[in-house]
C-alpha cells in the first residue's frame, strides 16, 4: 500500500509526527522560573531601554501588559507559545549590528538566548517577585535536629549541608555573655546578673534565664530605639541653613517606651502612621506621628514654604517606602521604577495620603502637640466633660483639639493679595504697616460667627476690619485692637455668612502717620464660632477655663494633624518629579501590585495607609523588620540590602527562614518584637563561636552560611555605652531633652544660629548615646566616626567601614580619656592591690574571662614604661591626671594601661 | 621573634588576606553559589536609564576603604583646590564689567527685568546699581578685574573666567549643596567624596579630602557640603583647623607624649596579633594596620597643618597670621596639603552676602574687606603653587554659589542706607586655573548689564563634569548604587567644557 496516495493519512500522519517532534524535542524539559532565571536578564540587558524609564520601539518589559502588548511595529513582540514567531528573539540573535539588540552592546550569550526561548515556548509565563507576594507559611526543614536550638536552625543547616560546611561548636559562657548583652541592652550586663550566669550550673536554662532578664531591661528598648531613629530620621535640629533647635525627644522617648513595652509591631506603625485618626487620641498616639514630622524645614531666609513643605511629603512616602517596606522608592518621582512593578503616577497616589497633613514649613514647626502641666490637663478633662454633657461631643473633640493642637487654623503665611505688608523673609509671619491688606483664600463661612486670631502688636489705637470677597466688599468684622508687648488672642465677631468665600483683613491706625513702620505681627487665624453652652449652668467658668487653657504655658511636640475636610489639598503627578511641574489630579491610593492587602473599606487616608501597611497580607512590613532585627543580632541582613528588598536588592541568603520568621512574627508572635529578638537569640545559629577557621575564610568569609556566630565591630552607640557602663559612670537617668556629653570645640559654627554646645556638667556627662543632642548639619563627631546616620533622610542601613579616624577617636577623644580614668577608679578600688591583678580585673569586667597570661605580660610591660616615663616627669601625671594626686604616678600609667584595654580589637567587637 | 619579624611576617599575612579578600569579595558577588546577584553598591552601571553592560571599575573594600585607586583615564590634574567664597561675592564689582549698568545706575528696574521672575529678598520695583568699584583691563589676556582685587589682577594670564555661570537656586544653602554635591538637597555624596571614593588616598597618612573654614562661620549648608550623603561615610571630607586640634581627635591626651603613645599603639597591636591567632579574622589585620596609619597621621597632620615652619617670605606673600584660623592660612594649608598628596582641598570662606543691610554686608565697606582678606593670598597661592612647578596638576576653583542682582536690593521694599545686591541666579563669574586649563582666557558672556548668560553658558554639574573629567573620570559613567538607583554626581545632566580645556 502506498500510504503517500491516501491524503487523509498523510495528514493524520504529518499532524502525528509533528506532535511527536514537539513533545521529543524538548525531551523533560525543566520548567523555566521567571522570577529566577529571566527576570535577571531583563533587568541587566534589557529594562533600562525597555522599561520604567524608556521604552524604546514602544516595549517594554516592565509589566506583563505592556511586554504582550503591540509594540511601535504594530504587533507584539513576544508570542506566548512561539519562539520563532517572537521578534523579540530575532532580535537578540540578529546579524545585523542595527537591528540586534541589545542595541550597541555586547550580544546576549547563548544560554541567556536559550532561557527567553524557552520561557517563550512554555508560554512566557510571568511572575511576581517574591517579596511582592504574601508571606506564607514554611514548613521547617528536617535537617539537623540534633543541633537545632529554635525553628531558626533547621534552615540554616540545610543551606550548611548543601554548602558541605559544618556548624561551629556553641562559643562560651563569657563570649555569649557579652554578645547578648551588648545585643539586647547595648552594654555591659549588670554586674549580679553576670555573676549569676556565669555562676549558673545548667547552661541551657541559664541562658534562657539570661535573654529573659535582658529583654525585661529598660536598657533594651535603650538599646534597640536607636535602630529606630535611623529609620525615623530622629534628630534635634530642623536641618537645612540655620539648623535651628526642634523640641521633638518626646518621640524618641515614646521609640523607646514602645521597644521596652514591647507594643506589637503592627501597632507600633499605626500610630505612627495614623496616630491623630484614632477617636480621642492620647498624647502618646500624637507623638507617635512625630515619626513623619522628623523631616526637615526650612528656615532660610526667601524660600518657599510649598516646595520645602512638598519636598517633606516626599520624604515621608520615601521613608514610609524604604524605611518600612524595603523597597527603593525615590525613582519613581520621576519615572516608572526602572525595575519593579511601580508606576510614575502611583508614586504621587501613595504621596496623596500624606499631602494632607497641616504641617507648612514653618519655622514655628505647627501644629504642635500641647502638653499642659497636670493641674491643666485636670482642667481640660473638666472642660471637655462639660461640653460632652452640656454640648454635643462633637463640639467636646474639636474644642480638645483646638486646645491640644491648635487644630484647624488657617496659617498668617499662606496669606496673599498683600498691601503694605509683607510675609516675612523667614516666612514666619504675615507682617502689617499702616493700613495693610492681605487676603485670606476660600474660607468656609458655614455656621461661622467668630474669629479666634494670635497676634502682636504694641500700637494703640488701631482697628481692623474683615471684608467678604474683596478689600472693599462688605465689612462682616470691625474691631479695635488692642496694642500691648507679646502675642496675644482676640476673639472677633463675625457676620454670618453662607458658602465659601476669600476675606480680606484690613488694618488702620489714624494716630500713626505713613506707612513705613510694621505695626502688627499675625500668626493664626480660626474660624470658628462663640463658645458654646450659653445658658448651660457653669458656663462662665468654663468659658474661663477655656481661654486660660488657650493661653497657658506648654510643652510642645511637632505632630501630624489632618486638614480640615473642607480645606483639603489636591495632589497631582508631577512631571519628572519636579512640584513647579503639576500633571494630572490623583487620589491616594496603593500601587496597583499591592492593592490586595488593602482591608476592604480602609477609607483613602493616612488610616487606611496604616490599615494596609499593617494587613498580614502585606508582603514587605514582616520581612522588612525581620530582616532588620536579623542585621542587627547577625550582622548582616537575610537580605543584606535592607533598603530594597526589589528586584534590584540583593538576594536573600535564606528567603525561607525570612518568610518563616515573617510569618511567625505576624500570627504565632502577635508582632512581638521581643518574642521575635528570643528565637534569633535562643538558636544555635546565633550561640555559635565566631571564630574562623581555615576552610571558612576560604569559602565563606563573609559568614553568609552562618557557620559561625556573628563577629561585628561595635555600633557607635554600644561603644560609648559600653565604656560608660563598664568604668561604672553611667548615668542611670532616661529620657528628657538631648544632652551634650563632652565635644571639641568649634564643631557648631552655623550661619544666622548663635546656638552653643555646652558641655554638659554633672551626670548628663554620663548618659547614654541615645540622649545624645543630634544637630543634622554637625552630628556628634565621635559617633560620626564610627558610621552613625546623620539623620538627615531615613538611614535604613549602617555600612560599617574601619578607618584611621575611628583609632584616633577611642584613643585620644577626651569623652573616651574621662572614661578611662573612672575605669582606672574601679581598677584601684575594686580589682585587688596588685598592679597586675589591677589590670586583670579590668580585662575581666569587659570581656568576662581572665586575661590570656600573654596579653597580662604587654599591660604589665607597658604599665612599667608608662611608670617610668611618669616618675621621671611629674608634670605630665599632672596634666594627664586632672584629678586625685594621690600616687599620681600609678594612676597615670595605670590610666595608660586602661587607654590601651579601651582599644583592643576584642573590646570594641562584639565577638 | 623579633619585633621586626613580628611585623614581617603580619604585613606578608596581610598583603595575602588583601588579595584573597579582593578575590573572594568580587568572586563572591560575580558567581555566589547562592546567587546573591550584583553587589548594590560601589558599582559603576551607568546613570538612570543609561545602557546595561558597563564595566564594574570601582570596587568598595570596606576593609580598605582609602587605598589609592587609579583614575579610569589618565588626568591631568591630580588634585583640586576649591575656593568657595560662602555668600556669594558680586560679579560686577569684581569681575563683570558693566559700563552700561553704571548709566542706568539710579533708574527704576525695567519691568522686562522683574515680569515673572522671583527674588530672596527684593519686593515692588528696585534701583538700579552701577558698579561700586573701578574696573581696568589687566595683563595680555586683557581681563578686566576691578581696583577691589590689585594682586590678583596681576594673575589673569594664569586664568580661565567662566562670565555666565547660572544655577536654578537663589537661596544660600540649596545653591551651595547644589554647586558641591550636584543636588539642592541635603544627603548626596559632595564632589571632594566621590573624588576620594574614586580613588582613594594618595598619601595613606592624610585624609583624602580635607576641608578649612574660615570667616567665623560654617558655610550656609553645614557640614553636608562636605558629607559622603549615601557613600560609605569614610568618604566624607575632614575637616581640618587652623585653630585647636588641627584633626579632631588627633592630639594625645594632655601628659601622653609621643613615645608612650608608640608603646601604647605597639600594645594594642601585639594583643591584636594575638587576638588574630585565636580568630584568625581578617578584620584585626585592618585594624592593626589602621593604628598604625592613625599613628603616622598624628605625626603628618600636625606637621602638615603647622605653619609656622614656613619661610618668612611665604607668610609674607599670603599674608598669613599664625595661630589665627583665617583664610590666608588656610589657602597656605591648602598649598602645603596638596604638596603632600591630598586629592582634594575645599576652603569656605563666609562673609560674601552683601545684601547692604548693614556696613559689613555692603558693597562699598563688606565686600571690599572681604577682598581685602582673601586677594593676596589667592594670588600668592596661584605663584607658589607655580613657582613649585605644581600649578601643572593642581587645578584651582574659585568662585560663589550665585551671583548677585543688577539691582539695588530693597529689602521688604525699603530702601537700607547701604548699598547692596540681592541673590542672583542667571549670571555670575567663576574661575579655574592650573590642572589643564586654559590659561589667560575667558569664557562666556552677559548681556550688557550682567543680568543674564548671553554666551558660553554652564551650571553647576558643567564645572562639576569638567572638574571629573581633569581627574580623569567621565562623569556620566562614575556612578554609585542607592536607592535602586545608580546615582552620580551630575545627576542626569553636565557637559564637560570642553572649551576652557587646554
Amino acid at each position: 500500500m502506498n500510504i503517500f496516495r491516501n491524503k487523509k493519512l498523510l495528514v493524520v500522519l504529518v499532524v502525528v509526527l509533528t506532535i511527536l517532534v514537539a513533545v521529543f524535542a524538548f525531551p523533560h524539559e525543566e520548567p523555566i522560573d521567571f522570577n529566577t532565571q529571566v527576570k535577571p536578564i531583563i533587568n541587566k540587558k534589557c529594562i533600562s531601554c525597555h522599561g520604567g524609564v524608556k521604552q524604546q520601539g514602544g516595549f517594554s518589559l516592565l509589566f506583563k501588559e505592556e511586554a504582550m502588548a503591540a509594540t511601535n511595529s504594530g504587533k507584539p513582540a513576544i508570542i506566548p507559545g512561539n519562539p520563532g514567531d517572537s521578534e523579540f528573539i530575532k532580535r537578540l540573535s540578529a546579524k545585523d549590528p542595527e537591528e540586534r539588540m541589545p542595541y550597541k552592546h555586547e550580544p546576549l550569550s547563548e544560554e541567556e538566548i536559550a532561557i527567553f526561548k524557552k520561557w517563550i515556548k512554555q508560554g512566557a509565563k510571568w511572575g511576581n517577585h517574591w517579596a511582592y507576594l504574601p508571606v506564607k507559611e514554611v514548613p521547617i526543614p528536617s535537617e539537623g535536629a540534633e543541633w537545632s536550638q529554635t525553628d531558626v536552625d533547621p534552615f540554616i543547616y540545610e543551606k550548611l549541608k548543601e554548602a558541605k560546611l559544618t556548624p561551629s561548636t556553641e562559643a562560651d559562657k563569657a563570649t555569649l555573655l557579652r554578645r547578648l548583652s551588648l545585643d539586647l541592652i547595648g552594654m555591659a550586663p549588670p554586674i549580679e546578673l553576670a555573676k549569676q550566669y556565669l555562676d549558673g550550673a545548667h547552661p541551657d536554662q541559664d541562658y534562657e534565664n539570661l535573654v529573659d532578664t535582658l529583654l525585661a531591661s529598660p536598657a533594651f528598648g535603650e538599646k534597640w530605639a536607636s535602630m529606630w531613629l535611623d529609620v525615623a530620621r530622629y534628630a534635634d535640629t530642623k536641618g537645612y541653613e540655620s539648623d535651628g533647635e526642634r523640641n521633638i525627644w518626646k518621640y524618641r522617648d515614646w521609640v523607646i517606651r514602645a521597644f521596652n513595652e514591647d507594643k506589637p509591631y503592627d501597632e507600633f506603625i499605626k500610630e505612627q502612621i495614623a496616630g491623630d485618626f484614632y477617636v480621642n487620641p492620647t498624647d502618646e498616639q500624637y507623638i507617635a506621628t512625630a515619626f513623619h514630622r522628623n523631616t526637615m524645614t526650612n528656615d532660610e531666609g526667601g524660600t518657599s514654604n510649598e516646595e520645602f513643605r512638598v519636598s517633606a511629603v516626599i520624604d515621608r512616602v520615601n521613608t514610609t517606602w524604604e524605611g518600612l517596606l524595603s523597597t527603593t522608592f525615590a525613582c519613581v518621582q520621576c519615572h516608572s521604577h526602572p525595575y519593579d512593578p511601580v508606576k510614575h503616577d502611583e508614586y504621587y497616589k501613595f504621596m496623596a495620603y500624606f499631602n494632607n497633613t497641616r504641617d507648612e514649613d514653618l519655622a514655628s514647626e505647627y501644629p504642635l502637640l500641647k502638653q499642659y502641666d497636670p493641674v491643666m490637663e485636670g482642667k481640660l478633662g473638666q472642660l471637655t466633660a462639660w461640653l460632652k454633657e452640656n454640648v454635643s461631643e462633637a463640639k467636646s473633640r474639636a474644642v480638645y483639639k483646638f486646645l491640644k493642637t491648635g487644630q484647624p487654623t488657617i496659617n498668617s503665611t499662606t496669606t496673599d493679595s498683600l498691601r503694605n505688608a509683607v510675609i516675612g523673609n523667614n516666612n514666619i509671619a504675615l507682617f502689617f504697616r499702616n493700613n495693610g491688606v492681605a487676603r485670606i483664600a476660600a474660607v468656609d463661612l458655614n455656621g461661622v460667627d467668630q474669629m479666634l486670631y494670635h497676634f502682636a502688636s504694641k500700637s494703640r489705637g488701631g482697628k481692623m476690619q474683615l471684608h467678604l470677597d474683596s478689600a472693599n466688599g462688605p465689612v462682616i468684622g470691625n474691631w479695635a485692637v488692642p496694642g500691648k508687648d507679646g502675642y496675644q488672642i482676640q476673639a472677633v465677631d463675625v457676620t454670618s455668612q453662607q458658602g465659601i468665600h476669600d476675606l480680606y483683613i484690613t488694618y488702620q491706625n489714624p494716630t500713626i502717620k505713613g506707612n513705613e513702620n510694621v505695626l502688627v505681627s499675625f500668626d493664626w487665624f480660626y474660624f470658628t464660632n462663640q463658645f458654646p453652652g450659653k445658658g448651660k449652668p457653669d458656663y462662665e467658668k468654663q468659658k474661663e477655663i477655656f481661654w486660660t487653657l488657650l493661653q497657658a504655658p506648654a510643652s510642645t511636640t511637632p505632630v501630624m494633624v489632618e486638614n480640615p475636610s473642607n480645606r483639603l489639598r489636591k495632589t497631582f503627578v508631577f512631571e519628572r518629579g519636579a512640584w513647579t511641574s503639576p500633571g494630572k489630579e490623583v487620589e491616594a491610593d496603593v500601587p496597583a501590585a499591592f492593592k490586595y492587602a488593602m482591608p476592604k473599606g480602609a477609607p483613602k487616608n493616612r488610616m487606611g495607609l496604616a490599615m494596609w501597611l499593617t494587613d498580614k497580607r502585606n508582603p514587605l512590613l514582616s520581612r522588612t523588620m525581620v530582616n532588620r532585627v536579623w542585621e542587627q543580632l547577625f550582622g548582616t541582613g537575610i537580605v543584606e540590602t535592607l533598603e530594597d528588598m526589589g528586584t534590584q536588592g540583593m538576594d536573600p541568603t535564606h528567603r525561607e527562614l525570612l518568610d518563616h520568621l515573617s510569618w511567625q512574627f505576624m500570627h504565632d508572635y502577635q508582632w512581638s518584637v521581643k518574642t521575635l529578638i528570643k528565637e534569633m537569640v535562643m538558636s544555635a545559629t546565633y550561640r555559635q563561636d565566631s571564630r574562623l577557621s581555615e576552610e571558612l575564610k576560604q569559602k565563606d568569609l563573609f559568614n553568609k552560611f552562618y557557620a559561625r556566630g556573628p563577629r561585628i565591630r561595635l555600633s557607635a552607640e554600644q561603644l560609648r555605652d559600653q565604656f560608660l557602663s563598664v568604668s561604672m559612670a553611667l548615668s542611670p537617668t532616661m529620657y528628657g531633652k538631648g544632652v551634650m556629653p563632652w565635644q571639641p570645640e568649634g564643631i557648631w559654627n552655623s550661619p544666622y544660629n548663635s546656638a552653643k554646645w555646652q558641655n554638659a556638667t554633672g551626670e548628663d556627662r554620663y548618659r547614654r548615646a541615645i540622649y545624645t543632642y543630634w544637630k543634622r548639619s554637625a552630628p556628634y563627631p565621635s559617633m560620626i566616626n564610627f558610621d552613625g546616620a546623620q539623620r538627615v533622610v531615613c538611614s535604613p542601613r549602617r555600612i560599617r567601614t574601619n578607618t584611621p579616624l575611628q583609632a584616633l577617636v577611642t584613643l585620644n577623644d577626651s569623652a573616651y580619656i574621662d572614661l578611662a580614668r573612672h575605669f582606672v577608679n574601679r581598677m584601684q578600688d575594686e580589682g585587688g592591690e596588685q598592679v597586675e591583678q589591677q589590670i586583670a580585673k579590668g580585662y575581666e569586667w569587659m570581656m568576662y574571662k581572665p586575661i590570656p597570661k600573654a596579653k597580662l605580660q604587654i599591660f604589665s610591660n607597658l604599665y612599667q614604661t608608662a611608670l617610668n616615663d611618669y616618675k621621671a616627669h611629674p608634670d605630665r601625671v599632672d596634666s594627664l591626671l586632672r584629678d586625685d594626686k594621690e600616687n599620681g604616678a600609678q594612676r597615670a600609667a595605670l590610666l595608660v594601661v586602661a587607654n590601651t584595654l579601651f582599644n583592643l580589637d576584642e573590646v570594641v567587637t562584639k565577638n | 621573634m623579633t619585633r621586626e619579624e613580628l611585623n614581617l611576617r603580619r604585613l606578608m599575612k596581610e598583603a595575602n588576606h588583601t588579595q584573597l579578600n579582593a578575590y573572594t569579595r568580587r568572586h563572591f558577588l560575580k558567581e555566589s553559589a547562592m546567587g546573591l546577584g550584583a553587589l548594590a553598591f560601589g558599582s559603576l552601571l551607568g546613570s538612570c536609564g543609561s545602557k546595561p553592560n558597563e564595566p564594574k571599575q570601582i570596587v568598595f573594600d570596606p576593609a580598605h576603604p582609602l587605598l589609592p585607586k587609579s583614575p579610569p583615564f589618565l588626568g591631568k590634574a591630580k588634585s583640586v583646590i576649591y575656593l568657595h567664597m560662602a555668600g556669594a561675592p558680586s560679579q560686577l564689582e569684581l569681575f563683570d564689567y558693566k559700563p552700561e549698568l553704571e548709566k542706568m545706575s539710579g533708574q527704576d528696574c525695567p519691568e522686562s527685568l522683574l515680569k515673572g521672575k522671583k527674588f530672596a529678598f527684593i519686593t515692588g520695583v528696585p534701583k538700579m546699581l552701577g558698579p561700586q568699584a573701578k574696573f581696568a583691563q589687566h595683563g595680555q589676556s586683557r581681563a578686566w578685574v576691578s581696583d577691589n582685587l590689585p594682586h590678583f589682577s596681576t594673575m589673569v594670564d594664569e586664568v580661565t573666567f567662566l562670565k555666565a555661570v547660572t544655577t536654578d537656586q537663589f537661596n544660600h544653602a540649596p545653591a551651595q549643596l547644589l554647586m558641591h554635591t550636584g543636588s539642592a538637597r541635603l544627603g548626596k555624596p559632595s564632589m571632594g567624596s566621590w573624588v576620594t571614593y574614586g580613588l582613594g588616598t594618595e598619601n595613606q597618612n592624610l585624609p583624602g579630602f580635607v576641608v578649612l573654614t574660615s570667616g567665623g562661620s560654617f558655610p550656609d549648608a553645614g557640614k553636608s557640603i562636605w558629607g559622603s550623603g549615601f557613600l560609605p561615610s569614610v568618604y566624607q571630607g575632614v575637616q581640618c583647623r587652623s585653630e585647636g586640634d588641627p584633626v579632631l581627635f588627633i592630639k594625645d591626651p594632655n601628659g601622653m607624649e609621643r613615645d608612650l603613645r608608640k608603646a601604647t599603639i605597639d600594645a594594642i597591636n601585639a594583643a591584636n596579633e594575638q587576638e588574630y591567632a585565636y580568630y584568625n579574622d581578617p578584620e584585626i589585620l585592618s585594624r592593626i594596620s589602621q593604628y598604625e596609619m592613625a599613628f603616622r597621621m598624628q605625626v603628618a597632620a600636625p606637621e602638615v597643618m603647622n605653619i609656622d615652619n614656613e619661610p618668612q617670605y611665604i607668610h609674607d606673600m599670603y599674608g598669613t597670621q599664625p595661630g589665627k584660623a583665617c583664610f590666608a592660612n588656610n589657602v597656605l594649608l591648602a598649598r602645603k596639603l596638596v604638596e603632600k598628596g591630598v586629592r582634594f582641598v575645599q576652603l569656605f570662606d563666609w562673609g560674601w552676602d552683601a545684601h547692604g543691610d548693614g556696613p559689613q554686608n555692603s558693597l562699598n565697606i563688606g565686600l571690599k574687606n572681604k577682598c581685602r582678606s582673601t586677594d593676596k593670598p589667592i594670588t600668592a597661592l596661584l605663584l607658589d603653587l607655580k613657582q613649585r612647578g605644581l600649578l601643572e596638576d593642581t587645578l584651582v576653583v574659585w568662585g560663589g554659589e550665585f551671583g548677585r542682582t543688577p539691582m539695588l536690593e530693597n529689602r521688604n521694599g525699603v530702601k537700607s542706607p547701604y548699598n547692596g545686591r540681592d541673590h542672583h541666579t542667571e549670571a555670575f563669574t567663576m574661575w579655574m586655573a592650573g590642572g589643564g586649563i586654559k590659561k589667560g582666557f575667558t569664557y562666556g558672556e552677559t548681556d550688557e548689564i550682567g543680568y543674564s548668560a548671553v554666551s558660553g553658558k554652564v551650571e553647576a554639574f558643567d564645572i562639576q563634569a569638567t572638574i571629573l573629567n581633569q581627574l580623569g573620570f567621565n562623569h556620566e559613567k562614575f556612578t554609585y548604587d542607592f536607592q535602586g538607583r545608580p546615582f552620580r554626581l551630575t545627576d542626569v545632566f553636565g557637559k564637560v567644557i570642553h572649551d576652557i580645556i587646554a
